[in-house]
């Protein structure tokens, strides 16, 4: 499990070459950044279409969102043939990637635990292409394909628990974080290097546009989405052994996080209560989790 | 015809813009045509947006490249771009400055009219979005749309209170224009650099981003790291155990002042 940082153990070193060309107060800029200060320079980073959050300077390969598994599969491999086992071989993809257009041959690359980092900054939505809804987006959330209309208001379904869909597969480690968390996000990062294998991170990455809220907010929505446990950060080793990683007394209310984001504007009382008996019922699950030790669904 | 182009940001609603004027326009009798111009617009970002109006209908498909008419709803873009670039000879430029027409910098046989479209922003929307702001000054430096047509746009985009807030903003950039006047300097625009939209990878410096600028008070400041630690961009870098702002890479996000525990740093509207 991952060993708890405080603020003066983050790296100095950036490894983001900046200014770069995402929007005012992108989440998913950050997680880059804080992503790969905690890499090091040590890495080979492959891009599928998303956002532009932040370059580094890595070597570096785009490809197609349906071969990232395949393309990080092939580099871990011919590293391996050369001898330099020692490089880290990243994936930093987009939500679309992870949880729906790339999913085959990650699903794959996870099946073979090949010795990669997969990591997702979870923007909930195709923001690069206008907001159009992912599987990562969230029940009732508006997006431009999931509209507010007189019928029909928002996503109708639920967004897929991606991190428990990972662990199924068995692998050695799959975290969510979030960039309202910084320290938890490196602590993740410095563990899952010294592991072998296939590893995932699951980062929220919130977005002022697609989100609509004043992107001065970014980390105090990333917090909020954590404080009322509809963001809940915890780490699964080998498909099983379970921990959460911050477990406050009381969660915040649900509607402190859905209130400042316009795209929850439209919610009526009966939605908010659904979001909060969910976001109760999967926190009770997490908690008995982390008292076994063993992720349970 | 008359062939328009707006120059403005990701997030100051050049695109809405320039559907309004269309919308207007046809409410007025006349024909009319919004051509947005899509890259990756981030927030932020420079992008463009095309109008035609005319008196029969528009069979035009291609992208205004002689506008009659140019709008730009950011003060500072005309410092990164040429803005009035492919402008008609006598054509007009109505630019978001605090500045008197006399004062601008821009060059060519062309005429000019400014409004603090900003100011009026902050102070009708409370946000620093220019977009509708900047159609009464049109209306009333070019004579058309009417603003009951303008009205009536804004209220179908905008219904209820966003829509009277867009609708008092128009008025006051309607009273607040300066007159039409032809360009203090005359020479040719001879700039011919391309018209660029948003796009990925590094940018150089990106201070005219910004709306507000953040500016430290280390006497207050504790060395927290927050802000460094916050900042998408690394804008904020450590230096003898203080930050300091780099300020070509600050896009005024506003993250590190919101972040600050002790509040010590300042946001403010820089004077351009
Ligand atoms: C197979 C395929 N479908 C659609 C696209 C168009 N496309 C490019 S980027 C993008 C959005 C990506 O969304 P996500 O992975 O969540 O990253 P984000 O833009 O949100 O950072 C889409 C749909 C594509 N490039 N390939
Ligand atoms: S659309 Fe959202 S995720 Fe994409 S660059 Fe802008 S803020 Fe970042
Ligand atoms: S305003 Fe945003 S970009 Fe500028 S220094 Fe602060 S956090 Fe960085
Ligand atoms: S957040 Fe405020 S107190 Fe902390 S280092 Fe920055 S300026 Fe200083
Ligand atoms: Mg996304």
């Amino acid at each position: 499990m991952s060993e708890r940082i405080n603020r003066l153990q983050i790296p100095m070193e950036e490894l983001t070459i900046t200014p770069g060309s995402a929007c005012q107060g992108c989440g998913a800029a950050l997680a880059a950044r804080l992503v790969f200060k905690a890499i090091g320079p040590n890495a080979i980073r492959h891009r599928i279409p998303c956002c532009p959050d932040s370059t580094t300077a890595h070597p570096s390969a785009n490809s197609v969102f349906e071969s990232g598994g395949a393309m990080l599969t092939g580099t871990w491999r011919g590293l391996k043939a050369i001898g330099r086992t020692d490089v880290q071989v990243v994936g930093f993809f987009g939500d679309g990637g992870t949880y729906d257009i790339g999913f085959q041959s990650l699903s794959a690359a996870a099946e073979r635990n090949e010795n990669i980092w997969v990591i997702t900054k979870d923007n909930e939505a195709y923001m690069n292409t206008g907001n159009q809804r992912s599987g990562a987006t969230p029940i009732f959330a508006r997006t431009s394909t999931t509209p507010v209309g007189s019928v029909i208001k928002g996503k109708q379904m639920r967004k897929k628990k991606i991190a428990k869909i990972f662990a199924a597969h068995g692998i050695p480690y799959i975290a969510t974080t979030s960039v309202g968390y910084p320290e938890d996000l490196i602590a993740k990062i410095n563990y899952g290097k010294t592991v072998e294998g296939f590893k995932m991170l699951i980062i929220q990455s919130p977005c002022p546009v697609g989100w609509r809220y004043d992107g001065s907010k970014t980390i105090a929505m990333a917090r909020l989405g954590v404080q009322t446990g509809i963001w809940p950060l915890f780490e699964i080793i080998d498909g099983e052994k379970f921990k959460l990683n911050y477990k406050p007394r009381e969660l915040k209310p649900v509607t402190e996080y859905l209130k400042p984001q316009a795209r929850f504007r439209h919610l009526t009382d009966e939605n908010i209560s659904l979001i909060q008996e969910d976001t109760a019922k999967e926190w009770e699950t997490l908690l008995k989790s982390d008292e076994l030790g063993r992720v349970l669904l | 015809m008359i062939g328009i182009r707006i120059h403005g940001r990701g997030g100051q609603g050049a695109v809405t813009a320039s559907r309004l004027l269309a919308d207007a326009s046809f409410r007025d009798g006349k024909f009319s045509q919004a051509i947005p111009m899509y890259g990756t617009e981030r927030r932020g970002a420079p992008l463009v947006a095309y109008v035609r109006i005319d008196d029969v209908r528009v069979r035009e498909r291609e992208l205004v490249h002689e506008p009659d008419v140019v709008i730009v709803l950011d003060p500072l873009l005309s410092k990164e771009q040429s803005v009035a670039s492919g402008l008609k000879k006598g054509g007009l430029l109505i630019l978001n400055s605090k500045l008197p027409p006399e004062k601008v910098e821009i060059a060519g046989d062309i005429k000019i009219a400014t409004v603090d479209a900003t100011k009026i922003a902050l102070e009708t929307l409370k946000r620093p979005i220019t977009n509708t702001a900047i159609l009464g000054a049109f209306s009333k430096s070019v004579g058309y749309p009417t603003m009951e047509s303008i009205e009536k746009s804004i209220r179908k985009q905008f219904p209820g209170r966003v829509g009277e807030m867009n609708i008092a903003a128009i008025h006051r950039s309607y009273e607040e224009v300066t007159p039409v006047v032809q360009a203090t300097h005359t020479e040719p625009v001879v700039e011919e650099s391309d018209i660029a939209v948003g796009g990925y990878g590094v940018l150089k410096d990106v201070s005219s981003w910004r709306v507000f600028t953040p500016i430290i008070d280390l006497d207050k400041c504790t060395g927290c790291r927050s802000c460094w630690l916050f900042c998408p961009e690394t804008a904020i870098q450590w230096k003898d155990d203080r930050p300091e702002i780099e300020y070509h890479k600050c896009k005024g996000c506003g993250i590190c002042v919101e972040e600050c525990p002790v509040k010590c740093i300042a946001f403010e509207r820089v004077v351009v």
